[in-house]
């Protein structure tokens, strides 16, 4: 630092950038920031060690015994994997979209953007697809390691590419729409650590306990944001079927659904629609009490 | 918007936050043009909810708010495009860089990659920067507070709205920055709060004092000093006095400082009749060679509006 003061220079050429442009830097900073976080690394780190054992269970029983327990068919073998998707996906959105706006009215990062030129749509569009994007990348290397264990134990020709590519589409949607859900936990509580845990108590314990004793009492859970991403798994499951009745002893039946693709598409699609609108119009009036 | 003039207005504005919490109660301020406005008043008065709403972070119950001509909470994007602030300690993300935060606010700002280096480089020669490459993380609060300026400073915007802007930083840092703020002054447009009163003095060319969410006093800095009564009397005696004898001086005389074996300063309520009183008193004890009111610090002048005493 100089004693002298530097004469005040002239003052430099600015010109308002595009907001698709500063979408980009918002979004771009706040991805780079999110990939250097501890929980980032934390969940990355846990999702590649669970599938490691798992990986390294599958080899230890051998491609016969695991062949069997799948009816030799890489198809339920990959079902049966994709299951556990949507909750990777559910506890990625809660860690990531579940402070991605709070932080701006109660952390000191957040004044140092909102005092910036830029709308606060902005923001929230930026905000919004940087989780979606390190959510996503959790569901990719998740599958990545179902298809590495399904290629070991089916070989390689065996993998359905096709449905593959529909069931990771569908987790892209479904991440979408758990990340509005999130963010919109995130717009609506002041304490960032409260978005969090409310996103991850609604997905992964309230959604699911409710749909279970709604299907017990006979209704489709049709509203479930789980129940939708259930779709993730169908789409690979050769041999789907979106309603079944069991008979559970003494003249009872019991209905179980599954959605289909189309209607867990719609069902995510109408959650990120709901949900996106409703955290702009909420993060849009925000004030800054603290 | 960068050719228009700069300005800040606040038109009777009321905040509150739940029934029978008003923080700020009819502010009014209008401010054009450039200068450099001191926004004083005690913990809890209302300084940081007033540069909360003239950045869009809080909105008016009551009243308007204009920056630059435009509403900061309706339209951001256009209040703030020629405004830097500096509220409430503001961080950078702890895993970015200096340079990328600062990169990231040019860009923002409009600026391309050349002016954006040529102002990094200038914020550092005029405030004094961190290594570019230290993770904002792992800064400490008086070079956050510099990267945090720099940040406010980047692309030369017209308005600066400072809150406490030398919080966190050492005796030769607040310096500097003042002697900054003062050239800044001449063409910029700043309000800046703070509890440091020499901040202010030297900064500041108006004064706004704000207790309970209400202005008390807006003036020039020279007529708050002007008008304040003074307290301290310099006396000086023909010859030497004892120090014992100055103990006669009480309870008139709140306080007796020795400066020099012949003068003493004296500090009293600051009532012309007390005054009076005073000087009467000290030529019972010796003749008076002169004496003089000793210079008003602006503290006195603040406690005069204010008032001393613990507040809420």
């Amino acid at each position: 630092m100089s004693s002298e003061v530097p004469p005040v220079p002239n003052r430099p050429r600015r010109r308002r950038p595009w907001e698709v442009a500063e979408w980009a830097i918002v979004a771009g900073a706040q991805f780079r920031h999110y990939l250097r976080t501890n929980r980032f690394l934390g969940l990355v780190g846990f999702v590649a060690l669970v599938s490691a054992v798992w990986l390294f269970f599958l080899a230890e029983a051998g491609t016969g015994l695991v062949r069997l327990s799948f009816l030799n068919s890489v198809s339920e073998f990959l079902t049966d994997y994709s299951a556990s998707t949507p909750l990777w996906i559910a506890l990625a959105a809660a860690l990531f979209g579940g402070d991605a706006l709070s932080v701006d009215f109660n952390s000191p990062s957040g004044f140092f953007t909102l005092v910036l030129p830029v709308r606060r749509r902005t923001l929230l569009a930026g905000r919004f697809a940087s989780a979606s994007a390190v959510t996503f990348v959790v569901a990719l290397e998740y599958t990545a390691f179902g298809v590495l264990g399904a290629s070991f134990e089916f070989g390689r020709g065996a993998l359905p590419w096709g449905p593959l590519g529909t069931s990771l589409l569908l987790a892209l949607l479904f991440t979408l729409a758990a990340v509005s859900l999130a963010t919109f936990f995130s717009a609506f509580f002041d304490v960032p650590a409260t978005g969090v845990l409310v996103t991850v108590l609604v997905i992964v314990v309230g959604f699911s306990a409710l749909q279970d004793v709604v299907q017990i009492a006979g209704y489709e859970p049709w509203w479930s944001l789980p129940y939708a991403g259930g779709a993730i798994a169908s789409a690979l499951d050769w041999a789907f079927t979106p309603k079944q009745v069991i008979d559970v002893g003494g003249g009872h039946f019991l209905t179980t659904w599954t959605a289909t693709t189309n209607e867990g598409a719609t069902i995510m699609a109408v959650y990120l629609l709901i949900f996106v609108l409703l955290t702009a119009i909420l993060y849009q009036r925000k004030e800054s009490k603290g | 918007m960068s050719g228009s003039e700069a300005s800040i207005e606040l038109a009777g504005v009321t905040k509150w936050y739940a029934r029978g919490q008003t923080v700020l109660d009819r502010v009014s301020l209008d401010y054009r043009g450039r200068g450099a406005i001191g926004y004083l008043g005690p913990n809890g008065a209302g300084k940081s909810t007033t540069l909360k709403l003239l950045v869009g972070l809080l909105r008016p119950s009551e009243g308007t708010v204009r920056l630059n001509g435009a509403d900061p909470f309706r339209d951001r994007a256009t209040a703030l495009w020629d405004v830097g602030a500096v509220i409430e300690n503001p961080e950078a993300y702890g895993s970015e860089t200096v340079f990328d935060a600062l990169n990231r606010v040019g860009r923002l700002r409009g600026l391309g990659e050349e002016a954006i280096d040529a102002d990094i480089d200038r914020c550092g020669s005029e405030i004094g920067l961190p290594p570019l490459g230290q993770r904002c993380g792992t800064l400490s609060k008086g070079q956050r507070q510099r990267v945090a300026l720099a940040a406010a400073f980047m692309g030369d915007p017209k308005v600066l709205l400072l809150d406490e802007p030398t919080d966190g930083m050492d005796p030769a840092g607040r310096i500097h920055l003042r002697s900054v703020l003062r050239k800044r002054r001449e063409d910029h447009l700043i309000l800046m709060s703070s509890h440091l009163m020499a901040d202010v003095t030297e900064v500041c060319d108006r004064l706004v004092f704000i207790d309970h969410g209400r202005i008390l006093l807006e003036d020039s800095t020279e007529a708050v000093i002007g008008r304040t009564e003074s307290k301290l009397l310099d006396v000086e005696f023909a010859a030497p006095v004892d120090p014992a004898s100055l103990r006669a001086l009480a309870p008139t005389v709140e306080e007796v400082e020795v400066l020099a074996e012949r003068r003493v300063r004296l500090r009293f309520d600051g009532r012309a009749e007390t005054r009076a009183k005073v000087l009467e008193e000290c030529r019972r004890l010796g003749t008076l060679r002169s004496f003089t009111s000793a210079f008003t610090a602006l503290e006195d002048a603040y406690l005069d509006v204010i008032g001393a005493g613990p507040r809420r």
